[in-house]
């Protein structure tokens, strides 16, 4: 059988990033997969040195425009970690408020792509329709529909009145409402299933030894949520993290749509509980000594390293992003799958370049 | 003069099928996006994109693709021209054959890879829809006693009520030819697909304009033997027609794309069987 | 009689087919140019298809900064465009680096490896900024065909 091999990437339309997979193909079922990254990397670690503490926020912000607020709020908790403030409950609940929103609309996107990837192009359209209603809440609260930059060392930067809170609780019970027929068409659906049940299979003891992280490694059974370590207000909020078992891509569209209802119900657990008080401490100084923090992404497990010396500028900052971890069982998943699946295994673990990268 | 008659019902057929075949396009695309909440192009819009691609400085990577798509316009031209000129139905399947060949062989002349693997999946889907089509060629034969068009004309019940399931099988053919979900593979309009563009990706510019000229004609001419199964009035015609574009549409909206052995297995081996069901039925009614 | 020069000039001011090529951003503009495609944002009202490939595509929209890994692959992707084209830089980081334009890695904004129309400001910029861009872009399509005069005054000139 003749080997033939297929570029898969940079500029590809299924993937919004721009990734290169050298396919080696045989008669359309691939035999390996070998991956070129370094399209996105920026050096934005190396500008750590180059920026005060306060501004690398804004840097921080950037590595993904999807994640951008919980970047902030797991740097913001490592430089707090470092110069012992303590965020008041406000700012605490307020962060939650935000970060689950962006969980949503992560998880929306990626629905709505995944779906577009397998050739659904109208349940694409249906889920970005409902996912704008959540731009705008972005919008009405925080200035700006995706790089909110709300968080700041120390705290959130603005409020959120109580009638635009109620305004919030009205959108999601429409969002809520709006979302029901479309899980149901997702999971449900008899194309759908043909094109993701059994596809990519991650077994629960690979998924662990190969180091998958957020619903990549839920879908394959194991129960491990960084919200659980009770950072900012979760400790005070009831939640259990959502796992399937099958650990192919239908198990990981249905912990990520599952997850979708589990935010909106975070949300309003958070807007019911939401204490009044002050909405940052004053900073005063610099920050010195080393700290890791971690926190739970949309796509996983995000851990940062900071290392500062006492001057503004932090010495080391080191980010370890979800997708870093979930390609290697990407690149195990990969062998033995046609090409029609290709893109609907690599959109599986949700993979942001952008994060990888840096 | 009967032969000058039908020819000149062949040339005045192809030239509205041009543009009834353009504003198929637009109402497809407006349809579509209405079903998806959106507002969608104007009516005219496939007449814009036609005009855009014409005007495009040449990229043809070899004279090969030029030539094959002139020669996939021209087939399909061809055919829409025997279909309004009332010719023998065999005949224009074959030259709706030979257009839809030239076209797979323009995309592997390209050393490109997205091209060859959706050469060869047009190539499967050739596999799939040609054989329901000949079926219902054979199906309608039987009952009018010969190939040729004119005869099914002379008829006075529609041959709906004879060939149901035949219909249907051709309703499969025609959803694999309008290159709609479940069976986009081998191009698909939306071009979010793992092959880029499939067996379009190499064609550019004028190339593709006279490829998307010749996919109206297709479209027109699978319409046309749609509406051969309602040919004693003219607003069962239509209604039929509608009902089945709708339809069409409608599969599409709702499902996602499957891959080309589901294709295969599913479409092909149901609509053969389906298409032989009602060809024995023919038979035993004769 | 028939004019079908004018005829195929409006075809291109009304159907700028679009290719998306995300060149090292951080998926902030590529997700709202992916917006502009969805159903509030809506732009195949304008004859707006994002086509995935170059070949046949009339606009290119670049956003995130050019580093010196994917600067072949954007000139490649550029190179295989027909004419006429037009190119938008989206995004703080496509005009100069945005954020990012002192680290290592980055070569700058989009203007340094090919031509650009259009500039779109903003760390994103919104869908109905995108949209305009595009329309802006048809404006330099206009120019180029010599449809239209160039205005008298000149856009700030960025360095």
């Amino acid at each position: 059988m003749a080997k033939t091999l297929i570029p898969f990437g940079p500029q590809h339309p299924v993937l919004p990033e721009p990734l290169h997979l050298k396919l080696v193909m045989e008669d359309e079922i691939v035999v390996e997969a070998i991956p070129a990254l370094g399209y996105i990397h920026r050096g934005l670690e190396g500008l750590a040195t180059r920026r005060d503490f306060n501004q690398m926020v804004y840097v921080v912000e950037r590595v993904c425009g999807i994640c951008s607020c919980i970047h902030a709020m797991c740097y913001c908790q490592a430089i707090e970690g470092l110069m012992g403030l303590k965020v008041p409950p406000r700012a605490q609940y307020l962060r939650v408020i935000w970060s689950e929103l962006h969980r949503m609309h992560s998880h929306l996107l990626w629905l709505g792509l995944f779906a577009d990837g397998f050739g659904f192009e109208s349940l694409f359209m249906a889920l970005w329709r409902v996912r704008e209603r959540i731009m705008d809440i972005n919008e009405a609260t925080a200035g700006n529909r995706v790089i909110i930059s709300t968080n700041i060392v120390g705290g959130v930067r603005t409020d959120i009145n109580t009638g635009y809170l109620q305004e919030i609780l009205r959108t999601l019970k429409t969002v809520e409402a709006e979302l029901k027929p479309l899980y149901d068409t997702m999971m449900n659906d008899y194309t759908v299933k043909l094109r993701t049940v059994g596809k990519g299979v991650l077994t629960k003891e690979q998924a662990w030894q190969l180091g998958a992280g957020g619903p990549t490694l839920r879908g394959s059974g194991w129960a491990h949520d960084m919200r659980t370590l009770g950072y900012e207000a979760f400790h005070e909020l009831d939640f259990e993290p959502v796992v399937e078992t099958d650990g192919d891509a239908y198990a990981r569209t249905k912990v990520r749509f599952r997850e979708v209802f589990q935010s909106i119900d975070l949300v309003r657990q958070a807007i019911a509980k939401l204490p009044d008080g002050i909405l940052a401490v004053p900073v005063k100084g610099n920050p010195t000594g080393e700290i890791t923090t971690r926190v739970e992404q949309p796509r996983g497990e995000l851990f940062y390293y900071v290392y500062c010396n006492g001057t503004p500028n932090p010495e080391r900052v080191r980010i370890r992003t979800p997708t870093f971890a979930n390609i290697p069982p990407l690149l195990a998943m990969l062998p033995g799958v046609e090409l029609a699946d290709v893109p609907v295994i690599v959109l599986s673990i949700d993979p942001c370049i952008s994060c990888t990268e840096r | 003069m009967m032969i000058l008659g039908k020819l000149l019902l062949g040339v005045i057929g192809l030239a509205l099928a041009t543009f009834i075949g353009g504003f198929i396009s637009g109402l497809d695309r407006k349809i579509t996006a209405r079903m998806q909440s959106r507002f969608g192009p104007p009516l005219a819009q496939p007449f814009y994109d036609v005009l855009k691609l014409w005007g495009k400085a040449p990229m043809a990577v070899n004279a090969w693709l030029v030539l094959c798509a002139y020669l996939t316009l021209m087939a399909s031209a061809l055919s829409v021209f025997l279909f309004f000129a009332q010719s023998d139905l065999l005949l224009i399947f074959f030259v709706m054959t030979i257009g839809a060949v030239f076209q797979v062989m323009g995309a592997l002349s390209v050393n490109s890879p997205f091209s060859h693997v959706g050469a060869q999946r047009e190539l499967l889907q050739m596999f799939t829809y040609e054989p329901l089509i000949i079926l219902v060629i054979i199906g309608i034969a039987m009952h009018t006693g010969s190939f040729s068009i004119a005869s099914i004309y002379a008829l006075d019940t529609p041959l709906l009520y004879s060939m149901p399931f035949l219909y249907v099988a051709l309703g499969i053919a025609f959803t694999i030819k309008l290159r709609k979900s479940p069976f986009d593979i081998s191009a698909s309009h939306h071009g979010h697909q793992e092959i880029v563009r499939g067996v379009l990706t190499e064609y550019t510019g004028r190339q593709l304009a006279m490829l998307e000229v010749a996919h109206w004609l297709d479209v027109v001419l699978l319409l046309g033997l749609c509406s051969l199964f309602w040919s004693t009035s003219a607003i069962g015609l239509f209604l039929l027609l509608a009902v089945t574009y709708f339809a069409e549409l409608f599969v599409d909206n709702v499902s996602a794309r499957l891959t080309w052995g589901w294709m295969i297995k599913r479409a092909l081996g149901p609509g053969v069987a389906l298409a032989m069901v009602n060809l024995l039925w023919l038979y035993a009614i004769k | 009689m028939i004019n079908l020069k004018e005829w195929i000039n409006k075809g291109r001011l009304k159907s700028p087919w679009v290719v998306h090529f995300d060149c090292g951003s951080c998926n902030g503009c590529d997700i709202e140019i992916l917006a502009c495609l969805t159903p509030v944002h809506d732009v195949e009202r304008f004859g707006i298809i994002n086509v995935g490939n170059p070949k046949h595509a009339d606009v290119l929209l670049v956003s995130g900064t050019v580093n010196h890994r994917n600067k072949i692959a954007l000139k490649n992707i550029y190179d295989q465009m027909a004419e006429p084209k037009a190119v938008i830089a989206i995004g703080a980081c496509g005009l100069s680096g945005g954020v990012f334009h002192d680290c290592y890695n980055v070569v700058g904004g989009v203007n340094k490896v090919i031509p650009v129309d259009v500039y779109v400001p903003g760390c994103p910029p919104r869908p109905e900024a995108i949209i305009d861009g595009v329309v802006v872009a048809l404006e330099q399509i206009k120019i180029k065909l010599g449809l239209a005069e160039a205005p008298a005054v000149h856009a700030v000139h960025m360095e």
